[in-house]
């Protein structure tokens, strides 16, 4: 086990350094820079040239060779320089240090993240089961409509429909934002509701979950539509199995059966997907993020590719693969404890 | 259990409290360091915290006193000195005076200033634009900058500019706190700074992506806030921000689609406020392409589009059309030869592409802007519209777009794009500002069109010291770019603003940015 978590860090490692390389030359590689972008419209040749110079953007990518005195003055090996010294850069245009806005947004994406991974398993687990059991019944034509409409409906539209809903018709929930404009919360662990009840304020909390439920439901909307459906296919696929008919046999009690035999065999391609899904929530938020004026990761690296603000891409891509990653560990850890039959060497 | 649900959703209401202004901006301010940054929004809420040396009457773009009380250059405009204003003094208590005022000019053009923070990323490079370049530049406008005593500030000239002082009144050079600059260090501007200025409003927090709150300025030389508290949320879509002015969470807002007219005007609670217009969205057509060398084939895809129609159709009544260049507030630099509207005749389009050799027409390739701005809205259908008239006359198009910056980049690198949409908003009140863009020296290369003549009349333009002076020469670069065709204006636009209803004595600038120090909220809930 303790061997198998050492190769996995490292693989990890090396994966981080393989997608540093890639998205490095990957966003050079895309046509029109930051100097172009930046400048706008106002991009004549002569302005992005001597922008392009003073951002260091015309030296090499990757190893100096026309400059053998120089060799690591190329872009590549200066990023990596202060990579190991934990520099992400600045954002090209703000001039803010990446990592100090990395920490600052992902909270933001992480709380928003949790809350509609929570709000698609509160209902999604338990809609799939339903369905399951109860077979060809209404209650599993529904759930089967609802999450065919939830896996179609774009997010996008989905999110503007539900706050004009929520928030101009019947007024009941903001529109967008993380806080209210009363509201002031200084932040300890980024999650704002956790905030407010580690603050010692209730309503600052309170109101930071008024906050989240619309976009972690527009958020959720998907994850929920795919957890409930793969829930009502395994479970139908386990129930079916030879050792619950057994079981049954044997006199155990249905719900026993359903809950304890089949259903925990049934969940284990479903924490397979929420794993994934996970993952996706923290790279797919960008969507939500930019409706509901979420000032999450996604959001912030989605502008930061229209301006191609190298800096920012690179380290919120290495970042969300360092997530990724760690996301995946935990899932191929949990098998451990939900299989027996899977073993690490 | 849903009862109990709703009852505790609406207990949450906010209660009202201080009188707070919150308006809703397009996006996240890039940075809130003066001189080295144009974007909207961070223009915007420096406006809120700096003066600038000089300023704009209230919704004009005349210029008023600011920082400097009066101006004058000497008899060539080669020298401008600026008397400046007592007894002010910045956020931090320090007071704003010539030294002050040196320094901040100092940073943006002189590349070697101790300040400038070059070394870490900083490029001013709007004063490359606006003034030619940095210190010792061949082109550069600036001299020298030069202490005069305790509160006048004198600006020496390379070459004579009679626009100087409008220049230096753009947003974006808001004069900063030396003090705070000197004890931030590269820091100062980032959301982990705190920008000092004389403005009306003083800086407080910012959380990025999310809102920039600021406190009024209880010793503000001018017209003193009427607000307890600014919020300057970041709400990127547009369809976002209407939701939040209808469910009255923000109090008003910018650059909503020209589609959301209706929509505000349909509900009691919100006023449509229609910004002046200044910009100007056109097409532009590359002399490197054979068909378009010819002057007819130019003039009749001129007369072939009917920019009235365009007009009508995608803005609902916040855009108008004209022959000019210049946006309808600087009529006075058109010339009276000129037409007040162009000619829009497809029959009389046809004859002459005949004339010129075309009878069956030819193929053309139409770019258009992957990005909504204020002067295109929406790109692609006014592309669409403007295909579809040319197809009359016989000129099949190919409607074409690509990622925003490569088009940017494209354009300028030969051969060009043959025919494209792009547009121009101005910095500051003189035509200067919009023709300097696009001809003379410092202009794009995407049309290879950019004869001496104009290029001459371009610094006779910048050196005139009279208004009637100018409106002379800039009668003359109207003329000769209306007859070459190059570059075809299809509109000036108005971007479209709303508030509730509560919200008054706000007075929108063409310049898109204004200072809020006017507004009131009595009656807010």
């Amino acid at each position: 086990m303790g061997n198998y978590l050492i190769r996995r860090v490292l693989r990890t490692l090396l994966v981080l350094v393989g997608i540093s390389v890639v998205v490095f030359a990957f966003v050079r590689s895309i046509p029109g820079d930051p100097a172009t972008a930046l400048l706008g419209e106002r991009a004549t040749p002569q302005a992005s040239a001597a922008l392009r110079e003073q951002l260091g953007l015309n030296k090499p990518w990757f190893i100096n060779y026309r400059d053998p005195a120089n060799l690591l003055d190329a872009q590549y090996p200066r990023y990596v320089g202060q990579l190991v010294q934990g520099d992400l850069g600045s954002g090209i245009k703000s001039n803010i240090p990446v990592r100090d806005e990395l920490l600052s947004r992902f909270p933001a994406t992480a709380e928003l993240s949790l809350a509609a991974l929570l709000f698609a398993l509160a209902i999604g687990l338990p809609a799939g089961i339903i369905a399951a059991l109860r077979r060809n019944s209404a209650w599993d034509n529904l759930a089967t409509t609802v999450s065919l409409v939830g896996v179609s409906m774009p997010v996008f539209w989905l999110g503007l429909l539900l706050s004009y809903f929520f928030a101009v018709r019947l007024g009941w929930l903001p529109p967008s934002a993380r806080l209210g404009n009363e509201t002031v919360l200084e932040p300890i662990t980024g999650f704002y509701v956790l905030d407010g009840l580690l603050r010692g304020q209730p309503a600052a909390a309170w109101d930071a979950l008024r906050h989240l439920i619309l976009p972690a439901v527009a958020l959720g909307s998907i994850p929920l539509a795919i957890i409930a459906r793969l829930t009502r296919s395994s479970l139908l696929e386990v129930l079916g199995q030879d050792y619950v008919r057994t079981a049954r046999a044997k006199g155990l009690a249905g719900r026993t059966v359903t809950l304890k035999h089949a259903l925990r065999n049934a969940l284990l391609p479903v924490v397979t997907v929420i794993g994934l899904q996970a993952g996706a929530l923290l790279g797919g938020a960008v969507l939500t993020e930019t409706i509901f004026s979420w000032p999450g990761l996604g959001s912030w690296v989605y502008e930061a590719i229209s301006q191609r603000d190298y800096p920012v891409i690179q380290g919120g891509v290495i970042f969300a693969a360092l997530v990724v990653s760690v996301m995946n560990l935990l899932v191929d850890l949990s098998y451990a404890a939900l299989d027996p039959r899977i073993q690490y060497r | 259990m849903k009862k109990l649900l709703l009852t505790a959703l609406l207990a949450a209401l906010p209660s009202a409290g201080a009188a707070t202004l919150v308006f809703g901006a397009n996006g996240d301010p890039v940075s809130l360091e003066p001189g080295n940054i144009t974007d909207g929004i961070s223009i915007l809420v420096q406006r809120q915290i700096y003066d600038t040396l000089v300023d704009f009457k209230n919704g004009t773009t005349d210029l008023a006193p600011g920082l400097a009380t009066a101006w004058r250059s000497n008899a060539n405009a080669t020298q401008w000195t600026f008397t400046l204003r007592r007894n002010v003094r910045f956020h931090d208590g320090t007071p704003m005076n010539a030294d002050a005022v040196v320094f901040n000019l100092g940073r943006w053009w002189d590349k070697a200033h101790p300040y400038g923070f070059r070394d870490q990323g900083r490029t001013f490079e709007i004063v490359g634009e606006l003034l030619g370049g940095y210190k010792g530049d061949a082109t550069a406008v600036i001299k020298n900058i030069v202490k005069v005593n305790d509160y006048t500030v004198r600006v020496d000239l390379n070459k004579s500019s009679s626009v100087f002082p409008n220049v230096i009144a753009a947003g974006y050079f808001g004069i900063a706190s030396p003090t705070a600059i000197r004890k931030e260090g590269a820091k100062y501007g980032t959301p982990a700074s705190k920008p000092i200025g004389t403005g009306p409003f003083i800086f407080q927090t910012w959380r990025t992506g999310d809102r920039v709150t600021l406190l009024p300025n209880k010793l503000y030389w001018g017209e003193k806030a009427k607000v307890d508290q600014l919020v300057v949320r970041a709400i990127k879509e547009p369809s976002q921000r209407l939701n939040e002015l209808k469910a009255g969470t923000i109090d008003f807002a910018n650059d909503l689609t020209p589609d959301a007219l209706k929509s505000v005007q349909a509900d009691r609670n919100l006023v449509a406020v229609k910004r002046p217009s200044f910009n100007v969205g056109f097409v532009s057509l590359n002399n490197r392409k054979e068909q378009l060398k010819n002057d007819k084939v130019r003039m009749a895809i001129s007369m072939a589009i009917n920019k009235k129609a365009i007009a009508d159709a995608f803005w609902n009544g916040l855009g108008t059309s004209n022959a000019s260049f210049l946006p309808p507030v600087l009529a006075w630099a058109n010339s009276k030869n000129v037409p007040a509207d162009y000619k829009f005749d497809p029959q009389a389009a046809k004859q002459m592409l005949s004339e010129a050799g075309f009878p069956n027409g030819f193929t053309l390739d139409l770019w258009y802007m992957p990005v909504s701005r204020p002067y295109f809205p929406t790109p692609k259908p006014i592309a669409e519209a403007i295909a579809a008239d040319l197809s009359a006359i016989g000129i099949k198009v190919n409607l074409k777009t690509e990622d925003w910056a490569k088009y940017l980049e494209d354009r300028n690198k030969e051969p060009g794009f043959d025919m494209y949409m792009i547009g121009w908003t101005g910095d500051y009140g003189d035509p200067d500002n919009f023709y300097s863009a696009y001809y003379g020296a410092n202009a794009s290369d995407d049309i290879n069109w950019n004869p001496p003549q104009l290029q001459r009349l371009l610094e006779q333009g910048r050196a005139a010291v009279s208004q009637a002076d100018k409106a002379k020469v800039y009668g003359q670069i109207h003329e000769i770019t209306y007859n070459a065709n190059y570059r075809i204006p299809v509109v000036h636009s108005q971007p479209l603003a709303a508030s509730r209803s509560y919200v008054k004595g706000w007075i929108p600038s063409p310049l898109g940015s204004e200072a809020f120090n006017t507004i009131s909220v009595t009656g807010k809930r």
